[in-house]
């Protein structure tokens, strides 16, 4: 007959013996660590707070009624928080020494906006994004906007005029910059190609004169031009009256238009309407349009 | 080119630098952590972090290409966090790396944002009882200029890789170009030359 024994299981082992000699815990390290020595090889990465291996008498936590905040030995406070332990400025000094030699360094040239400006007129923005989550993906990062001044494109006239027609709400008067913003591709360098191409197309539809744009009325003027418009043909109209009442000789319209006052009176209508009224140009109109039709009278 | 060939160079570097230092600082904590920690496993003796670095370490050369830098303009950079502490602290790392690189740099504090909630305390009924949370979100704005392409990743590469557990960052570069070569003429005075010359 096959003797059973059962066996007491215990989980650590039984006898003093047996048991394995948990060793006498050390003093911390921080007790044999000089004031001078080289902290950046006690933390040279992000590490845990150790207590054990951080010299400073810290405390951290909301103390208790008629207490001091906990110590640093088992303090999950002190865990929780980020330190900068690995950062001190020797690290960082130490760090930026190894990594100057892949810097390079700005042009000297380029020393202010304007210069920047006039050498490299195109400016492009793109965005980075950097955080802890379930994608390193950030859908904003894709947007690309490129920014330039009109006026150091090669543009003349028409050019320009057609091209903020085509533009619309991209470009901004007071700043003279068109800024277009793409997004519609899913790469960022995807979109800076567009950004690019769009910017060609729109230079050289600019400079193309098409049918349809002789068709060009007066709603349409960016800006007032005295030719052939009502302004003239009343002034001329008017002045003809004038001549045949008073004299005979009825001039031709050529030889009014050319005229100092007519002139005169011309600056002035295209001053007003496309800088607004304000006194100044108000009062240069009145003048004009006394010199004009003679009514200037000595006011004694 | 040389920005790529320079940031990979650059991870190499410092991944063997931090690697010799971290070897010399583990082999000193484990005797310690060994004492300390109430585990009755014999330990293997290796540190956590596991290193390889070659015994002969030949030091990674630097090369440089011909085609020319891209040169950024400002280099914005937006940091979050939810803890004040945290983002001075960083704020100082940031400006002293900048300073020690030459490059010159401008921090300021945006107004912090806080997305309040108030819920109701039970599980069910008792409307008159809620609770409110709230998530407070600070900001420090770092402004950067007139950086080349090569200084602008190595500086974005150091910072954002001892960026804290928890903090967030947006960088937004402004990169100067000159006019590209189809832009400088319409090219419809080419196009008839051609036309006339064919004909």
């Amino acid at each position: 007959m096959c003797q059973i024994s059962y066996v007491k299981s215990t989980f650590g082992l039984a006898s003093r013996s047996e048991r394995p000699i948990r060793r006498k815990a050390l003093p911390p390290r921080t007790e044999k660590m000089d004031v001078d020595q080289d902290w950046p090889s006690v933390y040279p990465v992000a590490a845990p707070f150790k207590p054990s291996a951080v010299p400073l008498p810290v405390r951290m936590g909301y103390p208790v009624k008629k207490g001091v905040p906990m110590a640093k030995e088992g303090n999950l406070e002190l865990l929780k928080i980020p330190n900068f332990l690995h950062l001190t400025p020797v690290a960082i000094k130490r760090h930026c020494e190894a990594l100057k030699d892949f810097c390079t360094e700005w042009p000297a040239a380029l020393d202010s906006d304007e210069k920047c400006e006039k050498h490299f007129p195109i400016e492009i923005d793109t965005a980075d994004y950097v955080s802890s989550g379930p994608s390193v993906r950030n859908p904003k990062a894709r947007v690309v906007t490129l920014r330039v001044k009109l006026s150091s494109l090669n543009l003349d006239n028409h050019a320009k005029k057609k091209l903020i027609k085509l533009v619309g709400e991209r470009y901004c008067k007071t700043t003279d910059v068109l800024s277009i913003t793409t997004d519609r591709c899913p790469l960022k360098r995807q979109n800076y190609d567009y950004a690019l191409y769009l910017l060609t197309v729109l230079y050289h539809e600019s400079w193309k004169t098409e049918e349809w744009e002789k068709n060009k009325t007066e709603a349409d003027m960016e800006e007032y031009v005295w030719e052939n418009s009502s302004s003239e043909k009343n002034v001329l109209q008017t002045l003809l009256q004038i001549r045949a009442a008073d004299s005979s000789g009825a001039p031709s319209r050529e030889e009014l238009l050319g005229t100092k006052e007519v002139e005169d009176y011309q600056k002035c209508v295209v001053r007003l309407k496309n800088e607004g009224e304000n006194e100044e140009s108000l009062a240069q109109y009145k003048e004009s349009v006394k010199r004009l039709l003679n009514l200037e009278c000595s006011l004694n | 080119m040389a920005a790529r060939a320079a940031c990979a160079a650059v991870c190499r570097r410092l991944g063997q630098e931090l690697g010799s230092l971290s070897v010399n600082g583990s082999k000193s904590s484990t005797a310690q952590a060994g004492g300390l920690l109430l585990s009755s496993v014999k330990r293997a003796p290796s540190s956590s972090l596991h290193i390889d670095v070659p015994k002969d370490l030949i030091k990674p050369t630097i090369t440089t290409s011909d085609e020319p830098d891209t040169l950024y303009k400002r280099l914005s950079i937006l940091v979050k966090a939810h803890d004040k502490a945290v983002l001075d602290s960083y704020e100082y790392f940031a400006v002293l790396a900048a300073k020690e690189l030459g490059i010159s740099i401008d921090v300021h504090e945006p107004p912090r944002k806080m997305e309040r909630l108030t819920l109701l305390k039970s599980v069910h009924i008792f409307k008159k009882h809620r609770v409110q949370y709230e998530m407070r979100t600070l900001y420090r704005r770092f402004e950067l200029k007139h950086l080349t392409g090569c200084t602008a990743n190595v500086y974005l590469e150091y910072i954002q890789r001892n960026l804290p557990e928890g903090v967030a960052m947006e960088v937004t570069k402004t990169q100067i170009q000159q006019l590209p070569e189809h832009i400088k003429e319409p090219m419809w005075e080419a196009l008839t030359k051609e036309e006339d010359s064919k004909s």
